[in-house]
């Protein structure tokens, strides 16, 4: 039989090589184990020390020492580092399980504050946002914010306002339509950043017919789109545009009166 | 007290045995052990561990065999391991194997005994013997090697 070449730290770890496997928890010395195995002076050390480890055993107990054994234990109960159970297969499982949980629920606790009523709304003008030129609507040359006056005296909508944040903006053009619901819906094209308000009834409570209000700015995205939606009394006002929310935020961290 | 912690024990008056070579003494430093474990236990600070009284009884052990006969510190003959080693060491007693042993230098007696106890992790080994795993390999590899030579001695007829 050819042996194999040993490593120095091999032939180290083999001369203190532990006879019963449950007693080699070393991973360098399992690996010089695995090395050494069929080599013969490796099988004559083995015998070796099985034979004197038997002799140790057949030393006789006295009785003075069997009949003196106390009845309790003196070792205090093991405490296991937490780095111990860190490293239990069952421990990790379980902790990389909950750790997943709990990302998908923060993540569904984010997407849940971020909703809105009047979101589906949104999404579908979003939709309507990416599909339309501005040839489509009637030409309107003005401050955003004089909108609500225009349409209030043409097409009787009341507290259809732009917010302050986006008043100053220039329009290009305007239509007013009913989308599938029946709502009338508000479109206007800006001139800044080929960005389109939308203003839209607010979702309403079927049972008492209230608007249903949310405070502050709410983004939603939604391929390639973004918008940011508010409500004020009753009517939800959208701003949309092609890119990230992140290109909308400027306008609603500026405080307008 | 459970079963394997009563092996444990009977384990300890062997290593006692084996560093001794003397049953009293063996006795009397494995009570010593348990009564200062005990002590220990009364006093909240059970030991972490059986690897203490391991330690504790080695200390107890060296100091008793400081009172006798010291080995003297010569070059014992080293022989190859023979394949007939098995043959030779059934024909020994215990007690033999054990003043042997107990006629070692320390920390190789130390090594020696608690190796062939067959009770522990090469782990535990360095950590009882307080050795450095090329110190721990050197000692038993030579106490080996030293012990073939000495069967050699004793049993020559068994050679082919």
């Amino acid at each position: 039989m050819s042996a194999p070449q040993l490593s120095r730290k091999d032939k180290v770890l083999l001369h203190c090589a532990p006879l019963r496997d449950e007693h080699i928890n070393d991973r360098a010395l399992r690996t010089a184990l695995h090395h050494a195995r069929k080599t013969d002076v490796f099988a004559v050390q083995q015998n070796f020390d099985k034979a004197a480890a038997a002799l140790v055993q057949s030393i006789p107990i006295p009785q003075e020492i069997t009949e003196w054994i106390p009845p309790d234990t003196f070792i205090a109960p093991v405490r296991r580092p937490w780095k111990k159970y860190a490293q239990n297969p069952a421990f990790l499982a379980t902790g990389i399980a909950v750790l997943v949980i709990a990302i998908i629920a923060v993540f569904q606790l984010v997407d849940r504050l971020n909703r809105f009523p009047g979101e589906p709304t949104a999404r579908r003008l979003l939709t309507t946002a990416s599909s339309t030129h501005a040839m489509m609507l009637d030409p309107v040359k003005t401050d955003a914010g004089a909108l609500g006056d225009f349409l209030f005296m043409k097409h009787r909508l009341a507290h259809y306002d732009v917010p302050p944040e986006f008043a100053e903006l220039k329009t290009l053009g305007c239509r007013v339509f009913d989308d599938e619901e029946g709502q009338r819906v508000v479109q206007v094209w800006v001139v800044e950043k080929k960005m389109q308000f939308f203003l839209f009834p607010a979702e309403r409570d079927p049972k008492t017919g209230k608007a249903r209000e949310f405070s502050g700015w709410r983004t939603i995205e939604q391929e390639r789109w973004a918008g940011v939606a508010k409500e004020q009394n009753g009517v939800c006002f959208m701003a949309a545009l092609r890119g990230s929310a992140k290109d909308l935020a400027p306008y609603i961290s500026k405080k307008k009166d | 007290m459970a079963e394997e912690e009563k092996q444990n024990l009977f384990q300890l008056y062997r290593f006692c045995f084996l560093m001794v070579a003397d049953a009293t003494k063996a006795q009397e430093i494995f009570h010593a052990t348990l009564r200062d474990a005990a002590q220990l236990a009364a006093n909240g600070e059970a030991p972490r561990d059986r690897l203490w009284f391991f330690r504790d009884a080695r200390w107890r052990c060296l100091e008793a065999g400081e009172q006798g006969l010291q080995a003297e510190d010569v070059d014992l003959e080293q022989d190859e391991l023979a394949d007939w080693a098995p043959s030779q060491i059934e024909k020994l007693e215990a007690e033999q194997f054990a003043i042997w042993i107990a006629g070692a230098p320390d920390p190789q007696r130390t090594a020696l005994a608690l190796f062939y106890l067959d009770e522990f992790s090469y782990r535990d080994l360095l950590s009882v013997t307080e050795l450095k795993p090329p110190e721990l390999s050197k000692l038993l590899c030579d106490g080996r090697r030293q012990f073939q030579a000495w069967l050699d001695a004793t049993f020559p007829a068994t050679q082919p």
